[in-house]
């Protein structure tokens, strides 16, 4: 057994980007079909992936990520240079490939193991186990069109899930579904990796890459741009996201942004409504931000970042995404967040602030770490210590008679 | 790594091919994975079929018995036709049926093999699998529609003809002839759908022109005086297929051999043609759908 599981060795693949996409013969012959621009989606990428090892791939929205997994999964056929894939492959990049609506339960269970290339004696041998999983035992002889799509999802999941290949390439859709999917999910992805399979995975989430994946590579326009231990290469990415396209300042920078939205004054107060950089554990405080449009931009997001000046201690961060603001937005206002009870314990503390686009991709304005203030204890957090303040009651209670138990 | 931008300069215009290794072991998986997956969508095809019917899978059986029912009666009650003579006297109804049967093979095969890449768009740009399974369901499905046809062929000739003699064991090799035509045929159409949709509507058409030119309604002994369509219609590979059936089914004899092995040999051709076409084109199949 080798200890390389996939090679892939100068890997150019390029789409035709057809201005007008024709099918039609007249069309083909007479000569207008050729407005088509050649695309490369990947340029030149080379990598390996030792066997046994978990391997993220990280990168924005077109960036390639996805044609590279297509490649190492044969789905997709490089111009140029070579994929070498050892051992089995599954791919998963959607739940439930090859379903179908008229079929029953058991039928689709049958087909899509066929399609991630299972024979049927070997999904017989398993069929108890996918069913138990998705716990839909009773509606295995209905045609899966009449499942509710929890049901329809979970079965599909047990089905992608129940592979046993070499060599495993996820792609995110799997990690759709709620919040108890992805834990099962991600379990049987532990499974994995503990049984010394390959896995290649796709993600947005920083986060899951970090946790799941050993190695991860950042693909950007096709190339790429760091290969290496994940977290060095999740942390190299974040840094590059933040400073955005458009924003000139070089990496390190404490103020960054295309400009479109200003952040122009940002003011704490205290407990009296006074503007203060000394603010009280466990006492109301507000932050407020005085802002400007420079550009008629309704996709605004504002965001705080607050973390501790003497150890770098990231304390909280939130922003405006999920909060119903004024649209369209004042052309010069104040964003004001009120905090009822200041949580924080006594020490120094910055504040990022930030304004960007709800993709994350275009940044207005970032100050990173650029608004220090001091929390002092109150009378309320006195006593306590750590970074956070808890408005927690001790109270004590006598056990209960045995006697009155067991009854 | 080498340097992107000199390399972009020399990167191919038209796509070449890749070189993708592969040891002997993973094609044998290959294979195993395709058969097992062509087991799965053969069994889909005929299961849709006649899903949420009442009599389901009987609809096979019924079809055709209808069929050679209303022929009995237009070609008895409404335009009475005389019988047609091969051999012995063989009612209308039936002769037409036997030939029927074949072409419907072919038809059923080719129509639904051309639009097998177009209609497996979410196959295709999700897993791998080898793709020439594709028109083979297609053809492989028709095959089994075929078969219950056959059946009901073979009794209806029992009862109106009399009891086909040894010469049905040609039978199998009738319907080979069929399936390699069919089969060469769907690889190029359905490689050529992918690139442009009219196919689809073109082969409409196409499969009617053939069926008035090859002699399923009527027998190519209606020809014998005019020999210049005659010969003609010897290029059509399906004439021997045609003849052969009712030679085999009808009139206990043996089937053209000239002109069945000229079928055998073009169903050959295509279907090597066919995978040199669709091969050379299915890793385009993905990004095209």
């Amino acid at each position: 057994m080798s200890d390389i599981a996939i090679e892939v060795d100068d890997v150019w693949k390029s789409f035709r980007v057809y201005q007008e996409r024709t099918h039609s013969l007249k069309e083909r012959f007479l000569g207008r079909s050729n407005k088509y621009e050649e695309f490369w989606a990947l340029k030149g990428v080379s990598f390996e992936v030792p066997t046994g090892s978990t391997l993220g791939i990280v990168g924005p929205n077109g960036s390639g990520k996805s044609t590279a997994l297509k490649v190492l999964a044969r789905i997709l056929t490089p111009n140029r240079g070579q994929v070498r894939v050892r051992g089995s492959i599954a791919s998963l990049l959607e739940l439930g490939t090859g379903f179908h609506p008229d079929l029953t339960g058991r039928e689709n269970v049958y087909l899509a193991s066929a399609v991630l290339g299972r024979t049927e004696k070997e999904t017989a041998a398993i069929y108890d186990s996918i069913v138990d999983f998705a716990g839909v035992e009773q509606f295995m002889e209905l045609p899966v069109k009449n499942y509710s799509s929890g049901m329809y999802a979970r079965l599909a999941f047990a089905v992608s899930i129940s592979v046993e290949p070499d060599v495993l390439l996820l792609d995110e859709v799997l990690a759709v579904g709620d919040e108890e999917f992805q834990m099962k999910c991600f379990d049987r992805i532990g499974h994995f990796r503990d049984t010394g399979r390959t896995i290649v995975l796709v993600s947005h989430s920083l986060d899951t890459i970090r946790t799941m994946c050993r190695d991860a590579i950042w693909i950007e326009r096709g190339e790429l741009k760091a290969y290496g231990p994940s977290d060095e290469v999740v942390a190299g990415y974040l840094g590059d996201v933040h400073l955005g396209p458009g924003s000139a300042h070089p990496a390190g920078a404490p103020r960054w942004g295309t400009g479109g939205v200003a952040v122009t004054e940002v003011r704490f107060l205290d407990a009296d409504g006074r503007a203060s950089t000394t603010l009280h554990g466990g006492r109301p405080a507000t932050i407020e931000l005085d802002y400007e449009l420079h550009a008629p931009i309704d996709d605004v997001v504002f965001g705080i970042a607050i973390h501790r000046a003497d150890n770098g201690v990231l304390v909280h961060g939130q922003n405006t995404t999920n909060v119903p603001l004024e649209r369209p937005l004042p052309r010069s206002g104040t964003m004001r967040l009120a905090i009822e009870d200041l949580p924080l314990l006594k020490g120094p503390y910055q504040l990022t602030v930030a304004a960007h686009d709800s993709s994350g991709t275009t940044t207005y304005d970032w100050h990173e770490r650029e608004h220090g203030f001091q929390v002092m204890d109150s009378g309320r957090t006195l006593g306590q210590s750590g970074l956070a303040y808890l408005p927690g009651q001790w109270s004590v209670e006598p056990v209960r008679s045995p006697g009155l138990s067991m009854a | 790594m080498p340097e992107g931008s000199e390399v972009l300069a020399t990167a191919p215009d038209i796509p070449r091919t890749t070189r993708v290794r592969t040891t002997r072991a993973e094609r044998l998986r290959d294979l195993r994975a395709a058969r097992e997956l062509l087991r799965q969508l053969v069994g889909r095809d005929l299961r849709i079929q006649h899903r949420g019917t009442v009599l389901g899978n009987l609809w096979s059986l019924i079809t055709p018995v209808l069929t050679v029912a209303v022929y009995t009666f237009v070609f008895t009650v409404i335009m009475p036709s005389s019988p047609v003579h091969a051999g012995v006297d063989v009612p209308f109804a039936i002769y037409l049926f036997t030939g029927l049967t074949v072409w419907n093979l072919l038809q059923n095969a080719v129509l639904s093999g051309t639009g097998s890449v177009v209609g497996a768009g979410y196959l295709l740009s999700k897993v791998y699998f080898r793709r020439e399974i594709l028109p083979l369901t297609s053809v492989l499905s028709a095959l089994v529609t075929f078969c219950w046809e056959l059946g009901v062929a073979l009794v209806a000739v029992t009862v109106f003809v009399g009891l086909p003699d040894w010469r049905v064991v040609w039978l199998p090799l009738v319907v080979v002839v069929v399936v390699l035509l069919a089969f060469g045929l769907s690889l190029i159409l359905s490689t050529a759908a992918v690139f442009f949709r009219d196919v689809q509507h073109f082969i409409g058409i196409a499969l009617q022109i053939g069926f008035w030119g090859s002699p399923v309604i009527y027998s190519l002994a209606l020809l014998d005086n005019r020999p210049t369509l005659h010969r003609l219609m010897e290029f059509n590979p399906m004439t021997g297929v045609l003849d052969s059936v009712r030679n085999v089914l009808l009139a206990h004899e043996d089937p053209e051999w000239a002109l069945l092995g000229y079928g055998a040999a073009v169903g050959v051709v295509l279907v090597l043609v066919g995978l040199m076409v669709y091969r050379r084109n299915e890793r385009l199949f993905a990004e095209m759908i």
